[in-house]
């Protein structure tokens, strides 16, 4: 990458992680991680398996705490922060495994995510009445319109665990998109699907960006990576290896070895 | 045996009270559970201590800390000042018995809880002697004629008001964005943090619940016995039991089971012995876990045991 280029990223960056280290013992997972995501892109986080990617996604919101370095979100510092101000701050996220509340309807998963844009407090909400009742409304309306978006809302009145896997994977984005989040972290949201959800699934990320929503994803797929994302960054090891566009990843000399290389050493 | 249909129509009354109360007092069990997955053995003195403070203010005279003292306030008052220092009561409790001690494990906790319940016992003994007192009651007569059944005006108090509570609680939890977080805390707290939920504040609200219920319990209960300081152990014993038989952790089931477990004891004191109520609980607890150990509404039982 030049160094203008670099310029322009940090300009424009949503997300600008630097120098992010998470260690488990004696492991480092992530180690000095520099990322920077642009406000209005796919940015895709790829590597093979382990090289830290769903740790560096569970550090920015907060699931784990980092050992070093920062996680500066639209200006402000995110590490630090308890996972539900990171959530109230706009960033919003899925799980690898999906982690819907199955004993909750399916329109009230997403009505939880609603809530962090709601105002009326806890005393106000025990109050019955007015403010209370119009909240609801508008909640479950909003909840409603995020399932038509994702295509579910003939399932709203049923139970999350009902659901099959593809469906629970987009109501779990329902859910994330009901905070109104400016960054939305998709931890493998193709996992399990089939071929046909999966092309579902890139009809629907390119509408979530068109929102507005930035997005920052892990994905094994690569036919899936190579068609959404707008830039990529390579981890191997917990490290930086790359950063680009699908194009210049694609023929990066690093991610080849990355990928193939240790594969055919091992060999 | 003689059967009775007055009788048994007035035994049902006074055993769906008693039942109300367990239920109430179960609730609180099954709430806090479910919230921070540790059972409160304080939640007999969240019925017992309230009761105290009630009394200190309904009597004309009454003994604390050796003192007589003469603070009659008019009882609705006073019932909504303890609901209001109670409110209080549940937020230190949440302070200062949980909150220090959540990352710890669910052991430290349930010690805790076993700790303020001890202390609160003694420092009821402390401040207003072992004596059991009298609670005063809204209603000027014990007994009202409906029909030819003989009622206590104090049971259609308790069963109406838990029914009432039993309301709420549903539209809590169904129809407020509060109730939907509390579920989905209860379920999954790491997920309900990451998707925004204030945890902490969550189970801070569900102290102050469950302290309010055992308090409503409390003043509802405390005229039909007396004031003491165990009065709040026998009251969440069988509560216990009656979250159990219907299931640890489930709603439902906590009201079933505390109804269920009221009407039962109080048609085996009548029909079999009154020297037999308190192990009655036991012994239908006995029962249904031999049958169905997950309890009545319960499902998974592996991950609660």
């Amino acid at each position: 990458m030049s160094s203008a280029d670099d310029v322009a990223a940090a300009a424009s960056g949503l997300l600008e992680v630097r120098g992010l280290v998470k260690r488990f013992g004696g492991v480092t997972a992530v180690n000095a991680l520099n990322m920077t995501v642009r406000a209005g892109d796919v940015h895709a986080l790829i590597g093979p398996n382990g090289s830290g990617k769903t740790t560096t996604l569970n550090v920015i919101s907060a699931l784990y705490r980092a050992d070093g370095g920062s996680i500066r979100f639209d200006g402000g510092e995110l590490a630090g922060l308890p996972a539900h101000a990171i959530a109230r701050l706009g960033v919003a996220r899925t799980f690898q495994n999906i982690r819907l509340f199955g004993d909750l309807s399916v329109v009230e998963n997403v009505m939880i995510g609603r809530h962090v844009r709601t105002r009326v407090g806890f005393v106000g909400a025990l109050l019955p009445g007015g403010a209370t009742a119009r909240e609801e409304r508008e909640t479950r309306e909003k909840a409603h319109e995020l399932l038509r978006f994702v295509g579910l809302e003939h399932v709203a009145g049923a139970s999350a665990r009902s659901l099959p896997y593809g469906d629970q994977r987009r109501v779990e984005i329902a859910r994330a998109l009901a905070s109104e989040p400016r960054l939305l972290l998709l931890d493998e949201p193709a996992a399990g699907m089939n071929p046909a959800e999966t092309d579902t699934l890139v009809v629907l990320l390119r509408s979530i960006r068109e929102r507005g929503t930035t997005l920052l994803l892990i994905e094994h797929d690569m036919n899936l990576v190579m068609s959404v994302s707008d830039r990529i960054t390579v981890l191997n090891f917990g490290q930086h290896i790359a950063e680009g566009q699908p194009a210049e990843i694609a023929r990066n000399p690093d991610v080849i070895t990355a990928y193939l290389g240790g594969t055919l050493d091992a060999a | 045996m003689h059967f009775d249909p007055v009788a048994n129509m007035q035994l049902l009354v006074s055993g769906l009270a008693f039942g109300s109360i367990y239920a109430l007092v179960a609730l609180g069990f099954v709430l806090i559970y479910n919230a921070v997955g540790v059972v409160n053995f304080a939640q007999g003195e969240f019925v017992m201590f309230p009761s105290y403070i009630a009394v200190t203010f309904l009597l004309p005279a009454i003994t604390v800390f050796g003192t007589v003292v003469h603070w009659q306030l008019p009882i609705v008052g006073v019932y909504l000042l303890v609901l209001v220092l109670m409110v209080g009561f549940g937020l230190l409790f949440n302070r200062i018995a949980y909150h220090p001690l959540r990352d710890r494990g669910w052991m430290p906790v349930v010690i805790s809880t076993i700790g303020v319940s001890i202390f609160l016992r003694n420092a009821a003994q402390m401040i207003w002697g072992s004596q059991p007192i009298v609670m005063p009651s809204l209603f000027a007569v014990d007994t009202i004629s409906v029909g030819p059944l003989h009622i206590r005006p104090q049971d259609l108090l308790i069963i109406g008001v838990t029914a009432v509570l039993i309301a709420f609680q549903f539209f809590l939890f169904e129809r407020t964005t509060l109730g939907k977080q509390m579920r989905a805390t209860a379920q999954d707290r790491a997920t309900a943090r990451l998707v925004g939920v204030r945890v902490g504040r969550i189970v801070a609200i569900t102290f102050v619940y469950s302290a309010l219920l055992g308090t409503i319990s409390g003043l509802l209960v405390a005229p039909l016995f007396t004031v003491t300081k165990e009065m709040g152990a026998l009251i969440a014993l069988k509560a216990f039991a009656a979250s159990i038989v219907g299931g640890f952790g489930s709603i439902p089931g906590a009201i079933v089971g505390g109804l269920a477990i009221g009407v039962i004891e109080t048609f085996g004191g009548f029909y079999i012995s009154s020297a037999y109520v308190d192990a009655i609980a036991f012994i239908i607890l006995i029962s249904v876990l031999l049958v169905r150990p997950q309890g009545l509404f319960g499902e998974r039982v592996a991950e609660k045991a």
